[in-house]
């Protein structure tokens, strides 16, 4: 291996951090090169040094303001419990119930069951029903493009509206 | 002494107790490693607050036979780096308010030593990027082998050993401009 790429496994040889394959082949070839060996030697004094720092730099909890920190999450965890805590069943099921719920809801509003619809769009009944027709409905589709018109027609075939 | 999923299983069957023993082993850890973030000790302890929390309401979610070591270890990493990004958010609103009122604290020769030791400490660490802090914090503050580190960062292992490499590399080179530069100073 080259110098170049021997320098930049020097910081993890020294941390002791590196496979015992790469490791084999650095520490042979700081046998011989007297650079590196010098670098190496600046690295596991660094390593050393940081350690140590950090080390006699800890912060540290006092007894009672740990506890009282445990005792916290302890209490603010067991107070955020989800409103679908009681529910026995996975909870996307839940929130698939809902959405139909929702959905029925919306049903209900935009066009009530319990309403009669006087819409434009003919009912389908009985003869005695189709009779009493009294508008005609004339559709025309293009073939090209898709488009579709729809006539509406009174008993006078007078047109009454468009779509 | 109970092993960690034990602990787990009973806090979760309701024996809020154990999740004192299950953190106590780490108490010191995690507070060094939220303090050296965020360079602070009342923000890490905070942020120490705000990860045990999580850690208790997301227990439900650890996987038994995994390292609970880990697993604390990367919801304290991720707290500690949103708290950062909040506070930078926050930090914009007041900056101005802050600049009128500077002014400096008079204290005794050893608590400035003190201070500045952990300033020496804090610039070392302000030169390296999120991850490489992070990664070097683990591995040399809490003695996190690589592969435990890989596992909290969610990284692999090559990536843990390259940016530690890189890490190491920028101490070195900042601490010897100061070197360098304190030469210089005394020459002259």
């Amino acid at each position: 291996m080259r110098c170049q790429k021997i320098r930049r496994l020097l910081p993890l040889l020294a941390g002791d951090e590196l496979p015992e394959k790469q490791m084999a082949k650095v520490k042979e070839h700081l046998k011989g090169c007297l650079p590196c060996r010098e670098e190496y030697e600046k690295y596991v004094l660094l390593v050393r040094n940081t350690r140590r720092w950090l080390d006699e730099n800890r912060v540290g909890w006092e007894e009672q303001e740990w506890r009282d920190i445990v005792q916290n999450a302890v209490n603010q965890g067991t107070k955020r419990k989800s409103v679908l805590v009681p529910w026995p069943f996975p909870r996307g099921w839940a929130y698939a119930l809902m959405a139909g719920v929702m959905l029925l809801i919306a049903t209900f509003i935009v066009r009530p069951p319990f309403v009669e619809h006087n819409g434009l769009t003919p009912k389908l009944g009985d003869e005695g029903e189709a009779k009493k027709q009294e508008v005609v409905s004339m559709t025309m589709v293009s073939k090209e493009t898709g488009l579709k018109i729809v006539w509406f027609l009174d008993k006078n075939f007078d047109l009454e509206d468009n779509e | 002494m109970k092993d960690e999923d034990t602990l787990v299983e009973e806090i979760l069957q309701g024996k809020h107790s154990s999740f004192e023993l299950l953190l106590q082993p780490y108490r010191q850890g995690f507070l060094n490693m939220a303090y050296r973030i965020t360079g602070d000790s009342e923000e890490a302890k905070e942020v120490c607050q705000e990860a045990l929390l999580k850690i208790f309401k997301y227990l439900k979610s650890f996987k038994k036979g995994r390292s609970f070591k880990t697993w604390s270890y990367k919801v304290l990493v991720n707290t500690s780096y949103d708290y950062l990004r909040n506070k930078k958010k926050f930090s914009r609103v007041i900056e101005s308010q802050k600049a009128a009122s500077v002014y400096v604290v008079p204290e005794i020769e050893q608590k400035i030593w003190i201070n500045q030791m952990k300033e020496k400490i804090q610039n070392m660490l302000d030169i390296l990027s999120p991850k490489e802090k992070a990664v070097f914090l683990l591995r040399d503050s809490e003695g996190l082998s690589v592969k435990e580190a890989s596992l909290v960062l969610g990284c692999s292992q090559i990536s843990v050993r390259t940016h530690l490499s890189r890490a190491r590399q920028k101490i070195k080179a900042h601490f010897e401009k100061k070197q360098r530069a304190q030469e210089r100073e005394e020459k002259t």
